[in-house]
């Protein structure tokens, strides 16, 4: 009788019975859709029920490979030889990735803007990865693949246009104003987390994983704590076409006191731009007109800081005073040709309309990845300025440790929600992630001062750090770890 | 106090020597498996915590991963690949000298086949299994929960540690009553002919008075080609340095009491036990000895040497 009440009081509170799930992965970004395809294929976790939850539609991604829209995208990201392996060693899912729309780097040129001279090369001959540096594609391209890989395997549950509602504990002890009941210790009943969803249906997962993006949800429900900062500036971002399609397979930033500007060219003519900046100079990027912001790039990618600042200064007035055009193209005049056909990247011709779009630049760091029963990837763990284009090589990098661990408890029979099972991610990822971290930071904020003496170290830095191989070496294998 | 290792020449195995007197057995204790009633009494003030991973227990479920990979990996590099039966086309090739002799590609192809088999062995096995002492459950959860692992029975002395288990049980729903059950019972009060493909004893010969007598109940539920596995400690300084007075007494992470040195029982005993016992010696064959440590900040940790501090066995009945 009592048990009878009992389970009815239990029913009335969660409303609706739960449906059970191993894994249950908040976000269809690359690093949700990279572990949900990689557990499927491994053969030890692949038994596994995985649902994954997804806020948004994912129906241009299903489109994309078959039908993608003619421009690129504006989010395009850089992955490592790493991240290609990973994805075609352990997932299975580099075969489904429109080759088309992809560009192997064999170098990346940085420079400075104070000192003409002072910039870097990194080559590909110091990775291991046959020749490649990196490889730049859009983002819906790998969300992409990863979805086509996980419809391939079939056997999981993919709920876009779904958002989650609240995520509660169901032996989360409720306020008990009885004081002569017996504190109740041990709760017969599952602790295991209940995802409730706007589609009415609620989830209980063994292991909740917030795959969730900066803002994640999942990571407020655990109690971790995410600490960083704003840096106070935006990354804008848009696609452009080149006047003509540069076949040196070479990246190109340049570092500006505003923040790093970068000209990723793409297959053919197209490139992607990623200017980070502050936000007046983000305001005038994204008013100013078509043809002033091809200017705008191209004399940001050449000319002096002096120059900059004063064609900024016109444009802050007036973003459509076109006047700034001649003072450009004179300006750009005065450098030899010979230098700029050498030295720097093909100048940009258009900008695909409506391409322009800017997002703000922050550093967090999550002071770990794991709680009972939850695990962070991704930007819910870290996020980190786009200057080395390593946010989403770090979310695949999470995808392949945490993997590794859930296999390894597989086998020793744990329960995969204990922290017994997730510590090991934690201890293999977070120490690295926090020195690369660490290191951008660093990077963003050495570049983004022009205080004459250190203007001055950097360059020195820079040059010898160029002669350096050693030095260099060990700098591109660990980005690209 | 006794003095650390009681060897007299021709009485052989002093410790368990005097644990095997049945006579002894008979007239003090009811059961030979049967812990001291202050075992009893340490281990039921620890049920409630049992299964708190961060609590008095931790160093156990660390320890139980360590044990996990041991059993993993004993079982999985001993299985049969070729049966009798198994068609010439079908057989797996292993080479009659080391592998290491072999130029890398072809040993790599030969390892991979080799593992494939192995992969598809164990799917195909229902391994049933016996954990004796399981306490709260630990490793008897994590046994059940292996793909090629039928049943479990876990059998414990203390009620309050089986009520533990049986409560933590209801946490996970793979875990139902006909692939995980345990029983408030000694091992010799079993049906002896129901017989186990593994029978772990895992830190718990060291919590008994009569060793010798639980290992040959144990022995005797085994079928042929099963393993029992077993873990202990070493009688010598090391041991008791690490696990009672550091343990114990400075580092607080094992509860105090847990812990008595004139229990613990030498590697090499184990082995000698073997040999002079005829009909144990005739189908049973320890197949590895591995020490292990705890290092504080990481964890568990094979040694190399099975004759210092804790230690894992494996022993498989070949008859």
């Amino acid at each position: 009788m009592f048990g009878a009440v009992r389970r009815l009081a239990t029913a009335a509170a969660s409303a609706q019975v739960s449906r059970l799930q191993d894994v249950v992965i908040v976000g269809g970004g690359p690093a949700g859709l990279s572990l949900l395809a990689a557990l499927k294929s491994s053969h030890k976790t692949r038994h596994l029920k995985c649902t994954l939850v997804e806020g948004g539609s994912l129906d241009n991604i299903r489109t994309f490979g078959e039908d993608p829209p003619e421009n690129y995208t504006n989010r395009v990201v850089s992955l490592t030889p790493q991240s290609v392996e990973f994805m075609q060693e352990r997932i299975g899912s580099w075969q489904y990735i429109n080759q088309d729309r992809i560009k192997f780097y064999s170098s990346i040129v940085a420079y400075d803007s104070q000192e003409k001279d002072a910039r870097i090369q990194f080559d590909a001959s110091m990775t291991d990865g046959n020749g490649v540096l990196a490889v730049m594609c859009e983002n819906i391209n790998i969300q992409s693949l990863l979805l086509s890989r996980i419809d391939e395997i079939g056997d999981s549950t993919i709920l876009d246009n779904t958002k989650v509602l609240d995520i509660v504990h169901p032996n989360k002890p409720e306020i008990n104003h009885d004081l002569t009941a017996e504190p109740q210790t041990t709760s017969p009943g599952l602790d295991w987390p209940i995802v409730q969803l706007s589609n009415g249906e609620s989830i209980q997962t063994r292991l909740l994983v917030g795959a969730d993006g900066y803002n994640s949800p999942v990571r407020k429900f655990s109690g971790i704590e995410s600490r960083g900062w704003q840096y106070g500036r935006f990354g804008v971002v848009a696609t452009i076409k080149l006047q003509y399609e540069d076949y040196r397979s070479i990246g190109w930033q340049r570092f500006l006191t505003t923040g790093p500007l970068a000209i990723l060219p793409l297959t053919e003519d197209n490139a992607t731009i990623v200017w980070s900046s502050t936000p007046e100079l983000s305001d005038i990027l994204l008013k100013v007109t078509p043809e002033i912001f091809v200017h705008l790039v191209n004399a940001a990618m050449t000319l002096d800081e002096v120059d900059l600042n004063y064609i900024y200064g016109v444009l802050k007035k007036d973003p459509t005073d076109t006047s700034v055009l001649e003072e450009i193209e004179w300006r750009m005049s005065k450098i030899k040709l010979s230098e700029l056909e050498e030295k720097y990247p093909l100048p940009v011709s258009e900008v695909i309309d409506k391409s322009r779009a800017r997002f703000p630049l922050k550093m967090s760091h999550a002071d770990t990845y794991v709680a009972p029963r939850v695990a962070l990837i991704g930007d819910a763990a870290h996020t980190i300025h786009p200057l080395a284009g390593q946010g989403l090589n770090m979310g695949q990098s999470d995808v392949a440790g945490l993997v590794e661990a859930l296999e390894k408890g597989v086998e020793r029979g744990m329960d995969i929600g204990s922290t017994l099972v997730l510590e090991s991610y934690v201890s293999n990822t977070w120490p690295a992630n926090s020195m690369l971290l660490g290191v951008c930071d660093k990077l963003h904020k050495i570049f983004s001062t022009d205080f004459y003496p250190l203007v001055l170290l950097r360059g020195i830095g820079m040059k010898s750090l160029n002669m350096l191989d050693v030095v260099k070496d060990l700098m591109v294998k660990s980005m690209a770890r | 106090m006794r003095p650390f290792i009681q060897r007299t020449p021709g009485a052989g195995l002093p410790q368990l020597v005097r644990l095997l007197s049945s006579t002894r057995a008979s007239a003090n204790a009811p059961k030979y498996t049967s812990a001291s009633a202050e075992e009893l009494a340490h281990f039921n003030a620890l049920a409630s915590s049992w299964w708190n991973v961060d609590g008095p227990q931790r160093i156990l479920h660390k320890m139980n991963l360590l044990r996990m990979d041991f059993i993993y990996s004993t079982v999985r590099k001993h299985l049969q690949l070729n049966k009798p039966e198994t068609p010439l086309e079908e057989e797996i090739y292993v080479p009659p000298y080391s592998l290491d002799l072999l130029p890398k590609p072809i040993r790599l192809r030969i390892v991979e086949d080799q593992e494939m088999r192995r992969d598809a062995l164990l799917n195909k096995s229902k391994l049933r299994v016996l954990d004796v002492g399981c306490g709260g459950g630990i490793l008897s959860e994590s046994m059940a929960r292996l793909s090629f692992v039928e049943s479990v029975l876990g059998i414990d002395l203390s009620s309050d540690v089986l009520e533990a288990a049986k409560l933590h049980k209801g946490k996970d729903p793979i875990l139902g009553d006909e692939k995980l059950s345990y029983q408030l019972t000694a091992i010799e009060d079993l049906d002896a002919s129901k017989k186990y493909d593994i029978v772990t004893m895992f830190e718990m010969l060291e919590h008994v008075d009569y060793p010798a007598k639980v290992l040959s109940e144990a022995l005797k539920r085994v079928e042929v080609g099963g393993w029992v596995f077993i873990s202990t400690i070493n009688r010598d300084f090391v041991s008791w340095f690490t696990t009672i007075f550091m343990g114990e007494h400075m580092l607080r992470i094992v509860p105090v009491g847990t812990h008595t040195l004139e229990k613990y029982i030498n590697q090499h005993e184990i082995r000698e036990w073997i040999e002079t016992n005829q009909d144990v010696r005739d189908s049973f064959k320890v197949v590895d000895a591995k020490g292990c440590v705890y290092l504080p900040a990481y964890g568990w940790k094979f040694t190399n040497s099975p004759d210092v501090g804790n230690y894992f066995m494996a022993i498989q009945r070949t008859l």
